[in-house]
């Protein structure tokens, strides 16, 4: 269950070996910051040779990219914001014992959700709703949802009943086990669901250009209707590098805000 | 809570019963018992018999069907169940120590439950550590994790003992750990109740268990019905049926061994002689020890040791100690 959704880091064996294991893990985190660096540098360099006609030229300039960067941050920002506040309450409420029976349907859904094209979700959205930025959040917070509603529950369902056992006996509420013990047990699980939604988001992001709320999508689809290579390589290649730099920092906040003390 | 927290309060349950809602029977059923104030009562049955359950009904973790639970004077079915819990020890069997709070954190969680001051608990974390017989400048900022189970099992009792509860309730505490591990908790326990004159009640599967630390012992049947509830010397020498003898099994007298220190048993006679090149007990040991001791090195002598004190204790003292005992207890049994 978790597994699936559980990213490779953070999971085993940085542990043993205090020392060497903080420089790998050191060392893993510069790595992906300096690819995304020599990616960039790569694409600039490239870029620069090429003779651009007029038709390139009108995106491959700095505002225009600027521009689209920046709204595809907003979509993904904005989404990922409205899917904490939506997906981690949810959770907490599905992961009570009384609303045990819930936790197969939300498995069930994410499982679904993910089998879903979303550029089909996107039409069907469009055709109900029309176009704009708040029609793309909708099927962004969508997509996105599943997964870090899925793990929270998980992450707090998986939780050893032992510990809320022991926590009630000496007398703690039930908000508090809730909020320092069963979340602070959670966060792994919680956190590797988040950065998996946060990475979909960005990809996703790119179907925004669909219903016209912009973002890299519009560079990458415009170059495949001009057949321009050089603009669609670099939409392309510049979703990735937001891609991998949100997942990057997805694995800084698990490394930091995973509880010490847990193996 | 509970006047006269300075060692224990008296327990006293009524009609105590837990009928689980879509059963028939119920898993405790009326039951009525009092632990006197500062003794270690255990609950000994099989499995199933409803021991966990009439336990956590003391501290309300599993609200009575209906029954009576006095704590010294208090009504407990009358307290907020959180404010009960801050003060009534709690030791389960999965340990239960929480995986991300450091050692000094997870001692500490009552005491901050109940609003003490940082400097008080940081004072009281060390002070429990010691008396369980960890290092608190090594311990105290390590995880669970980086403790072996024997430790851990310190920590729990350490933890339960935090906020200087008059009762605790023990759930199978040494339940998890090897035989060696647990004759030494069960050793270093001994030695702190005999300081601490909690009122407890325990719980454990193992009837040699129950007699080495029980100053009571509740033999229990399905829906927690009492056997026989009586000291363990009493319940050894004079069962009160076939349920309890066939509890105890035929090494009633073997098991009797536990029960009685290499001190007690010794005769005045042997002295210091002839001890030397024999192996060693503490005085303090039971007589099971010194037996291991002979057979473990072939010989029918051992040199019962107590500081610088020495004295003899041959196989014959101990057969005789045995004998002499249950004459004692045999003839005011029914
Ligand atoms: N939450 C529950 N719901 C329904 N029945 C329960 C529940 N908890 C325990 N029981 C039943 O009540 C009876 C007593 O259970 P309890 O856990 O008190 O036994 P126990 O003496 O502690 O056993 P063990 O030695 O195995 O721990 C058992 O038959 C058990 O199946
Ligand atoms: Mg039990």
């Amino acid at each position: 269950m978790v597994a699936d959704t559980l990213p490779v880091t953070g999971g085993v064996g940085d542990t043993g070996a205090p020392r060497r294991g903080r420089a790998r893990v050191l060392f893993r985190h510069l790595g992906t910051p300096i690819a995304i660096a020599a990616a960039l540098g790569v694409l600039y360099l490239w870029v620069h040779g090429l003779k651009l006609d007029s038709i390139e030229r009108r995106t491959l300039n700095y505002t225009y990219m600027h521009d689209r960067v920046i709204e595809h941050f907003k979509l993904t920002l904005i989404a990922s914001v409205i899917i904490v506040v939506i997906a981690i309450p949810l959770g907490v409420v599905v992961s009570r014992p009384r609303a045990r029976w819930v936790s197969p349907v939300i498995l069930g859904l994410s499982n679904l959700g993910q089998a879903i094209p979303s550029i089909g979700v996107l039409v069907l959205l469009t055709i109900k709703f029309g176009v704009g930025f708040k029609i793309a959040m909708i099927g962004l917070v969508a997509y996105g949802v599943l997964p870090v509603l899925r793990n929270t529950m998980v992450g707090i369902q998986q939780v050893d009943p032992a510990l809320v056992e022991a926590a009630r006996g000496m007398g703690m509420t039930r908000l508090q086990v809730l909020l320092s013990v069963e979340l602070r047990l959670a966060v792994p699980v919680i956190l590797a669901g988040l950065r998996t939604a946060l990475v979909l988001t960005v990809g996703v992001a790119t179907l925004a250009t669909f219903v016209n709320a912009g973002g890299l999508g519009d560079m990458i689809v415009n170059g495949i209707k001009l057949s321009r290579h050089p603009v669609l390589i670099t939409g392309g290649v510049l979703t990735c590098c937001i891609a991998f730099l949100v997942d990057w920092l997805g694995s800084l906040a698990e490394d930091v805000l995973r509880p010490r003390g847990l193996s | 809570m509970f006047e006269n927290s300075d060692g224990g309060v008296r327990i006293e349950l009524r009609e105590l019963t837990k009928r689980y809602p879509g059963q028939t029977a119920p898993a405790v059923d009326a039951v009525s018992l009092d632990v006197p104030a500062g003794e270690l009562v255990v609950f000994v049955g099989p499995s199933g018999c409803g021991k966990t359950t009439t336990m956590k009904m003391i501290n309300r973790l599993i609200e009575p069907t209906s029954g009576e639970i006095r704590i010294g004077d208090e009504d407990v079915l009358r307290m907020r169940p959180d404010d009960l819990r801050r003060h009534v020890g709690y030791v389960i069997q999965q340990i239960g120590l929480f995986p991300h709070l450091t050692i000094a954190q997870n001692v500490g969680v009552v005491p901050k439950l109940l609003g003490w001051s940082k400097a008080k608990i940081n004072d009281r974390v060390d002070e429990l550590l010691g008396l369980v017989g960890l290092d608190a400048a090594d311990f105290r900022s390590r995880y669970p994790r980086q403790l072996s189970g024997g430790q851990q099992q310190r920590v729990g009792v350490a933890r339960a003992l935090a906020a200087d509860p008059p009762v605790m309730l023990m759930d199978e505490p040494f339940g998890a750990t090897d035989p060696i591990t647990r004759e030494h908790l069960q050793n270093e326990f001994l030695r702190l109740q005999r300081e601490l004159r909690k009122t407890i009640i325990f719980v454990t599967h193992d009837f040699e268990e129950a007699i080495k630390l029980g100053d009571r012992i509740a033999v229990l049947r399905e829906g927690s019905h009492i056997a026989q509830y009586d000291r363990p010397a009493r319940i050894l020498s004079a069962p009160a049926d076939d349920y309890v003898a066939g509890f105890i099994g035929t090494a009633g007298t073997l098991k009797r061994l536990a029960l009685i220190t290499v001190e007690e048993a010794r005769t005045a006679g042997d002295g210091p002689e002839g001890t030397a090149g024999l192996p060693e007990v503490e005085a303090t040991a039971t007589l099971r020890e010194a037996l291991d001791a002979m057979v473990a090195h072939g010989t029918e002598e051992v040199a019962a040791v107590s500081g610088d004190v020495r004295h003899r204790l041959t196989y014959q003292d101990i057969c005789q100690a045995i004998n002499s005992e249950s004459r004692e207890v045999e003839p005011s049994g029914g």
